[in-house]
């Protein structure tokens, strides 16, 4: 009973949780080249309940106090803080101590360099500081790599180390990019449809074989993805430059070509020709998005590739879904007279509106 | 492509923003104190291995972060159960869990808190604390029916003036306030442990205000802050009654001596702001806010959007905030802001949750 007396005390006050914030620490770094420049900052606090710095244990923690443990304090960061690269573990080497004084109390500022063999692609951080001391510490991380910024958290439950990789990022953003924008994903699949299919005194047949469709399917995603690589680079390089009103509307209209040509047969064997003809300009449309992003100065090239090979992987796997679909349907005359076409002009129709969209409406 | 760029637009902003940062300097002398310790935050050399000394501090810990809400004890209480947590074998104490349990609740992470409680309670059915704890838990998340099935555990395992306390506090949530109060009225104080005291005050006051009794709610709320002045869930309580009055001074002295806690520096943020007032409690709140929201905390959802919309009168925020706080928790506070909230930012819709819940629940509250 005489526990249950002890704790009752607020038990029902729960509602209200309290004030100050739980033990944080601030880190930023900064990515210059093979150097990373970054400073910890820790509360006064933390550092004497970590490390024991009031030597005369009078409860009052002096500048004087905080210099005499500077080398534990460095010793006990080292240990519990870690950069590594691609190319390995980046040794931290410390700066002087400093204080830095927040809104909450003096913090402990400690500044440092990290040298990595080579330029970080990607950045690990271990963090366990204030580990078995207070579970609840966590490190507010704010990363500048190049011109982009990222913010994390650091310690506890979440994960011991943080990718900042330009490659991940690219990726990820090509990815989501190709599932994002339709028009890139209608125009394939529009080329794509008759893959399953031969043309035969003016009416579509199944194709013979299953080789013979995958080689279809294989000449035009491929003539796509070296088309629109060429451009992008190119666009991305600076060295060609296309309105992106112009751009976005032929990409509208190469849409609606690609759909009628499965309504009203012109070009049935050719198909990979208009997949390279319009993938030019579907390049400079992937191409704004990394305009409107930004390329990290010193990864341009890799943020390029991962960002090209995103918009490949996320194509490749709508590619994989759909087409065997598509294939299983091919014998019957339903896919061959009634989906492929209408869906064909299903897709020309939506074109035809981002066409009126992009080209004759005032923008914004 | 839009989304994208949002996100990298909103990363950057976090990153600007947050916290504010002066320039780190050397201090000139040796002598300057940069710190001064409060009890029992001093280095500590090795982990304590001994059970019967680990609970003791972890309590003295847990009591500590609620007479200053000093959320690092929480931390240093935490660390004190670590080595019984996170064995494998045998299973920890059911001492240990309930004491992890009150450290989470006080987190707002009660999902978690419960399961802790469920753990200790597999292994001791009859340990009257964790039912305390779980109908606790349960009621500040709004599950009634199930608060209330843990009261009726109390009663076998526990005092039964505190198993009266629990289930009249449910009762008066439930469609039952005024007999509620009047038994709660009734009931005798000598019996009732001393911190359950406190607890019986602190429950009047509110079932009276919630009554519409604002003189007598004063009354209670000043003589649990005699028995018990530390007691800030009652400061707080009896502070809003005195905002809602309009004595503005009155919160200001009510709470000059506890500028060190969140709750405490909202009621003075607001009185502050209607007296003309303008001091640093706003940048005090608004950094804290700001380091938790980036930390990921829950804790101060219900404080940050009555901030958003009675100090800095941002309608729309304070919504988001109070409709995150309400996922989180559902007390009559609760209600009232997601409610105020939705008013403020016109979208009286956003309100249907808490306004379904006082239905079901038959929540009585003249304030809604």
């Amino acid at each position: 009973m005489k526990r249950l007396t002890l704790l009752l005390i607020g038990l029902w006050l729960s509602g209200v949780a309290h004030a100050h914030v739980s033990s944080t620490g601030f880190m930023t770094l900064n990515v210059n080249g093979p150097e990373v420049d970054g400073s910890l900052e820790l509360a006064v606090r933390d550092v004497e309940r970590a490390v024991g710095i009031d030597a005369n244990r009078d409860g009052k923690i002096t500048w004087g106090e905080l210099l005499n443990s500077e080398h534990t304090l460095n010793q006990y960061v080292g240990q519990h803080l870690g950069l590594s690269s691609q190319s390995g573990t980046c040794p931290l080497k410390f700066k002087t101590l400093e204080v830095n004084e927040r809104v909450d109390g003096k913090y402990v500022w400690l500044a440092f360099t990290a040298h990595c063999q080579t330029a970080p692609e990607s950045l690990s951080i271990r963090y366990h500081l204030m580990e078995g001391v207070d579970p609840s510490h966590r490190g507010l991380l704010t990363l500048t790599m190049g011109n982009k910024v990222r913010t994390g958290v650091l310690g506890g439950r979440h994960p011991a180390a943080v990718e900042a990789s330009p490659f991940l990022e690219y990726l990820g953003v090509g990815v989501e990019h190709i599932w994002g924008g339709i028009d890139h994903l209608l125009f394939l699949i529009s080329l794509l449809l008759p893959a399953v299919l031969t043309r035969r005194d003016g009416r579509w047949e199944p194709v013979g074989s299953a080789r013979a469709a995958l080689l279809d399917i294989l000449r035009v995603v491929t003539a796509f993805t070296v088309a629109h690589s060429i451009t992008l680079t190119l666009a991305a390089s600076n060295i060609v430059h296309l309105p992106s009103r112009l751009t976005e509307s032929i990409i509208a209209a190469s849409i609606i070509v690609a759909a009628l040509n499965n309504v009203f047969p012109l070009v049935t064997e050719a198909r990979a020709r208009i997949a390279f003809a319009f993938g030019l300009l579907h390049g400079f449309g992937f191409a704004s998005v990394l305009a409107d992003m930004g390329l990290p100065g010193d990864a341009r090239l890799l943020a390029l590739f991962s960002f090209n090979l995103g918009i490949e992987v996320g194509q490749l796997a709508v590619v994989l879904g759909v087409m065997p679909i598509v294939y299983s349907l091919r014998n019957g005359s339903l896919y061959r007279n009634r989906l492929m076409p209408l869906g064909s002009a299903g897709i020309a129709a939506l074109a035809l509106v981002w066409v009126v969209q992009r080209a004759l409406l005032p923008s914004g | 492509m839009k989304r994208a760029l949002l996100s990298v637009a909103v990363l950057a902003l976090a990153a600007s923003t947050g916290t504010s940062r002066a320039a780190p300097y050397v201090p000139r002398d040796n002598a300057d104190v940069l710190a001064e310790l409060p009890p029992g935050a001093a280095h500590v050399a090795a982990p304590v291995s001994r059970l019967d000394v680990a609970l003791p501090l972890a309590q003295f810990y847990i009591g500590r972060a609620r007479a200053t809400g000093d959320l690092r004890y929480l931390g240093y209480a935490e660390s004190a159960l670590v080595p019984w947590l996170t064995r494998a074998e045998p299973a920890p104490p059911p001492a240990v869990l309930v004491l992890h349990a009150t450290i989470l609740q006080s987190r707002h992470a009660f999902a978690a808190s419960l399961e802790e409680l469920d753990r200790a309670l597999a292994a001791q059915p009859d340990n009257a604390q964790a039912w305390l704890t779980r109908s606790t838990v349960l009621r500040v998340m709004g599950r009634y029916a199930e608060a209330a099935a843990a009261c009726e555990q109390l009663s076998k395992a526990g005092d039964a003036s505190i198993t009266t306390l629990c289930t009249e506090s449910l009762h008066g949530l439930t469609g039952h306030l005024e007999s509620a109060y009047a038994s709660l009225v009734a009931l005798p104080v000598q019996y009732l442990p001393e911190a359950a005291r406190a607890w019986r005050y602190s429950e009047l006051g509110e079932m009276a205000e919630r009554l519409g009794l604002d003189v007598a709610a004063e009354r209670w709320f000043k003589e649990g802050l005699k028995l018990a002045p530390d007691d800030f869930y009652m400061r707080t309580a009896y502070s809003d009654l005195l905002l809602r009055n309009g004595r503005n001074d009155e919160v200001l002295n009510l709470l000059s001596q506890y500028r060190s806690m969140e709750p405490m520096l909202l009621r003075i943020a607001i009185a502050e702001k209607r007296l003309g007032k303008p001091g640093d409690t706003i940048a005090l709140l608004a950094n804290a806010f700001a380091v938790e929201q980036q930390r990921g905390d829950p804790v101060h959802r219900r404080e940050q959007a009555r901030f958003l919309l009675d100090v800095e009168q941002r309608p729309e925020q304070a919504l988001a905030a109070a409709l995150e706080n309400w996922n989180v928790q559902r007390e009559p506070e609760d209600v009232l802001i997601l409610i105020r909230a939705a008013q403020a930012a016109h979208r009286p819709r956003a309100a249907a949750p808490a306004l379904d819940f006082v239905r079901t629940a038959k929540l009585e509250d003249v304030r809604l």
